[in-house]
């Protein structure tokens, strides 16, 4: 079986959970016998360097199977690249690789239009889907949060896209629904890493049959083990992207809640970065948080930054923390950073929703706080701070995550059973 | 002669030696210089020498004029002549190379109305009657003359020559009914043609009037500027055509069932999202796409456009492109002239199918149908939010009066109107197949030796407006109702072009334009959502 999967960005290249799950799968379709697998990832204008003048599609560091598009001229509003000689550069691809199964984990930078033309240069393939957020229902970057208040988004409408992006009409929105579906039709099934997604893409006119879930997961790195930790659990951590939507401002607020209150005997370590994507006022707010604990004397700071990591580093990092808290103010859709903690023994603290929610059974392996409550996460920290024996009782009943093979063998249970149009007229 | 310490000679004296200067005669008399361009004087020595010296005129001046320095040059009962002339001003003078002037000013005329406005260049002259100005609000001369009353102070003219027009020094002479004339100097300046459309048209749509400005605007143009206007624009339609470029994309079968003609204004995006969803359409593979641009300036991404297009959904599509704006009427006719078949399909960009089958019901219709019921159709039209936007259309009379000179004058203006716009989908009343008096230009469906018939489009109308009901009263003129027939689709109305001031002033031109040709035959039996004549069903 000749798998191609087209993912937005390269991990290595452009740090994000879509391309981690995309390479992860990769390599681990590459070493399923009787699967050969490509990886076709995107590049844009973050990365000159990889630009070769006159190619459109090249190989990777010279490593087998991976291929770098390298995109440009892409039209964010419809989602499409306007560059002709890129789509035949694709097309061409697709002629030479003659793959059996396209399976796209996005479609930004490539464009939601390559799903029709990959299903019209190869009418036999079996196309598979894999959505990562809701970008196809929601303009909004996909968050299917709105833009007025805040509130989570339990269902799209163009007046109500109208009214979290004013500066287009309701008949857009009608617009881009009617576009995005269109080509979603040349798609025979759709992966989920969570199953809370199906539900509002049902919603919106998919059908449901189409749907699959399948997990998320990373190879597993070994685990440090926990050190003998006599005093109380009290050290928290946030690991993720400084953006809007990961809610670590909401930290912050809690962390100045606990401390009006009183309790000053806990730590948070912050360890991310991008923070060059999150929006200008959450940007400043976050750095002058970070700037005026850093301006404290170090006794009495609460908040640590230490700044980007390499996967390879989490288990150290993890290993200096007790509870992981996942304050994000969205429908968080997997959440990695779950896995990652479990996978090191550390119970999580998360908002109560989306996949932390699905993911997470609070007493039992974790904890769940309101949305954007920042007075309820500080009451929750401040109980796993001092309830003596919390932490033990949920890191001993966390279940380990799946691993890789269990992805990798979801996947293709979805390959061999995903039904392609032009198969199912022959039969 | 004159002030402190001076040393000009005295007004009047003779010139020294003898010696008698045309150019500084002229220039201390601007109103002889204009008297002269006028040719009621060979040259301004005669008009010297047969009232000048007697009027006791300056006709010469010192060498150098004393810096920093008032120099009186003429007499107290001159300039009293010259202080009975109104306060008066012109804001611009603009000649196009192809021989449109169009001017703006303002004129003090309460007590006293204007008679006509000359204009004196080098090469040519031109006078404008008082009927022929449009006479709009200024506020800010109101302000200025602290007058509460309300007179039209505001004036402005358009005219198009079709002659080659010299630009520069413009005199301009404003005659007032009691025969008082007042003389101004202005540059004429050159303007490009298209510029100069968009010029006249905004300042329709923008002026300002003491009434209601729907009718005021068209009231204002009935006289001649309208006219004008009209002659103006099919000149640049007429260009605007000439020599397209032309571009096939995928296959030229030797026969379609249809041809759909989209004229693009500006946007792009409307041509990638139709083709991507006329593409998933049963039977489309029997039409043919035609998409003509208006817009020169979108030609590269339209053809990159075009080209992803055959690509993706490869659909058999020619492109046409306009070097300018050549409205909705002449780029449809012209558009039509590259299809490859006998049905014209004309679709606005903002038009989707609603439904898969569409292309195939419509293909249904053509096979089932007499020609009398499909030589000319329209179909059910939707807004995003389901409900409807035309089942039809019908036309309605509004008159206004007008007590702005101190007369009464009546303006009547035809209007169009959908059946069931905004109307629940439920509501098939207004949807059912009928015969109608006329369907909307978003969607027409038409047999092309029909069309043909019937001259196609009329192009005189400015930009697009009002093409599709003149093209329905000529059918029905020519003795066959459009018909509608439920063959859905969706319109986001007025999304698929982007409105500007020029639009807006087109509106008023075709309103008026339209209203002239139409109103006496839709008055005898057309009126109103029942109309009474023979053939035509009400919903």
């Amino acid at each position: 079986m000749k798998v191609l999967l087209v993912s937005l960005y390269h991990p290595e290249l452009v740090r994000g959970g879509a391309q981690v799950i995309a390479h992860e799968l990769f390599h681990g379709l590459r070493a399923t016998p009787g699967v050969e697998a490509t990886l076709l990832a995107s590049a844009d204008q973050t990365t000159p360097a990889l630009f070769k003048s006159g190619a459109r599609i090249t190989g990777f560091d010279g490593r087998p199977g991976e291929y770098i598009f390298l995109s440009r001229d892409y039209d964010h509003r419809w989602s499409k690249t306007r560059d002709v000689l890129l789509v035949e550069a694709f097309q061409e691809f697709l002629e030479l690789m003659r793959p059996d199964v396209v399976h796209f984990h996005h479609f930004l930078t490539f464009g939601i239009d390559l799903l029709t033309l990959t299903r019209r240069v190869l009418p036999a393939a079996k196309i598979i889907f894999t959505a990562h957020e809701f970008l196809t229902i929601c303009a909004a970057q996909g968050h299917m949060v709105r833009l007025t208040d805040g509130s989570l988004c339990g269902r799209a409408s163009p007046l109500r896209c109208h009214q979290c992006l004013p500066g287009d009409p309701p008949e857009h929105f009608f617009m881009r629904e009617m576009w995005m579906k269109l080509h979603l039709a040349a798609v025979d099934r759709f992966t989920v890493p969570s199953r809370f997604m199906i539900e509002p893409f049902v919603a919106w006119g998919l059908a449901r049959e189409k749907f699959v879930h399948v997990t998320n997961a990373v190879q597993k790195r070994p685990a440090r083990p926990d050190i003998a930790h006599a005093g109380p659990r009290n050290r928290f951590g946030f690991f993720g992207q400084l953006i809007d939507a990961k809610g670590v401002h909401v930290l912050f607020e809690a962390v100045s809640l606990l401390r009006q209150s009183g309790f000053t005997d806990f730590t948070v370590e912050i360890n991310g970065d991008n923070i060059q994507f999150a929006t200008p006022e959450r940007r400043a707010g976050i750095e002058a948080f970070l700037a005026a604990e850093a301006a404290l004397p170090p006794g009495e700071r609460n908040v640590i930054f230490n700044g980007s990591y390499h996967p390879d580093q989490l288990p150290a990092r993890m290993a200096r923390i007790d509870w992981c808290v996942v304050p994000s103010v969205w429908w968080e859709i997997f959440c990695l950073v779950i896995s990652e903690a479990w996978a090191n023994g550390r119970p999580v603290i998360a908002s109560a929703a989306g996949g932390p929610a699905e993911r997470v059974s609070h007493g039992v392996d974790g904890l769940l706080f309101e949305l954007a409550d920042a007075r309820a996460l500080a009451e929750t920290m401040r109980r796993a701070a001092t309830e003596p024996e919390l932490w033990q009782r949920l890191a001993a009943g966390i279940t380990p995550p799946a691993g890789r093979a269990a992805m990798v063998e979801g996947f293709l249970r979805v390959y061999e059973t995903a039904h392609a149009p032009a198969r199912l007229a022959a039969e | 002669m004159s002030e402190a310490g001076g040393t000009a000679p005295a007004p009047g004296a003779t010139p020294a030696g003898g010696e008698f200067s045309e150019d500084i005669y002229l220039r201390l008399n601007p109103d002889v210089r204009l008297a002269v361009g006028a040719g009621k004087f060979r040259s301004g020595r005669e008009h010297y020498e047969r009232y000048g010296r007697a009027e006791g005129r300056p006709a010469v001046l010192p060498a150098t004029l004393p810096r920093d320095r008032l120099l009186m040059t003429g007499n107290d009962a001159l300039a009293r002549d010259t202080g009975k002339a109104p306060a008066c001003a012109l804001d611009m003078i603009r000649v196009s190379r192809s021989g449109a002037i169009f001017l703006t000013g303002w004129v003090n005329d309460a007590l006293d109305p204007i008679d006509c406005l000359e204009l004196y260049v080098s090469t040519w002259c031109y006078a404008f009657d008082k009927q022929s100005l449009a006479r709009v609000r200024r506020p800010d001369t109101e302000a200025a003359l602290a007058n509460s009353g309300r007179h039209n102070y505001g004036f402005w003219g358009f005219t198009f020559t079709a002659r080659r027009l010299q630009a520069g020094v413009c005199s301009v002479v404003v005659r007032l009914k009691s025969g008082l004339e007042l003389s101004l100097l202005l540059n004429a300046e050159p303007i490009e043609d298209h510029e100069m459309r968009k010029l006249a048209l905004s300042h329709l749509s923008r002026a300002e009037y003491f009434g209601n400005p729907y009718f005021e605007a068209v009231a204002s143009i009935e006289h001649a500027i309208g006219a004008q206007l009209v002659d103006f624009n099919k000149m640049l339609s007429r260009r605007a055509v000439n020599e397209p470029y032309v571009e096939r994309f995928g296959q030229t079968l030797p026969h379609y069932r249809g041809s759909i003609i989209v004229c693009l204004y500006g946007k792009v995006e409307y041509m990638f999202l139709q083709q991507a969803l006329f593409a998933k359409q049963h039977g489309i593979e029997d039409y043919e796409f035609i998409y003509v641009s208006n817009s020169a300036y979108i030609a590269e991404p339209l053809l990159k456009e075009a080209r992803l297009c055959a690509q993706i959904y490869g659909l058999d599509m020619t492109l046409v492109i306009l070097n300018a704006n050549a409205g909705f009427g002449a780029a449809n006719n012209l558009a039509a002239a590259y299809a490859n078949s006998d049905r014209l399909i004309i679709m606005n960009p903002d038009v989707f199918p609603h439904g898969p089958d569409w292309a195939a019901r419509h293909t249904a219709l053509l096979d089932t149908l007499p020609p009398a019921r499909t030589d000319l159709f329209g179909a059910p039209l939707y807004y995003d939010d389901g409900s409807l936007m035309h089942g039809g259309m019908y036309f309605a009379l509004d008159t206004m009066p007008s007590f702005a000179s101190g007369r009464k004058a009546e303006t009547s203006i035809l209007r169009v109107e959908h059946y069931g716009k905004g109307a629940p989908p439920e509501a098939t009343g207004f949807t059912t197949a009928r015969p109608v008096p006329a369907v909307t230009g978003a969607f027409i469906s038409t047999s092309r030796a029909w069309f043909e018939r019937l001259g196609g489009f009329t192009t005189d109308y400015v930009f697009g407006h009002y093409e599709d009901a003149d093209l329905c009263l000529k059918s029905i003129e020519a003795g066959r109702p459009p018909w509608l027939h439920d063959i859905k689709l969706w319109h986001l109305e007025g999304k698929g072009s982007a409105r500007r001031p020029q639009h807006e002033g087109g509106s008023a031109v075709n309103r008026w334009l339209f209203t002239k040709n139409w109103a006496e035959m839709v008055a005898q039996d057309l009126l109103g959502p029942h109309p009474s004549r023979p053939g035509l069903a009400a919903p």
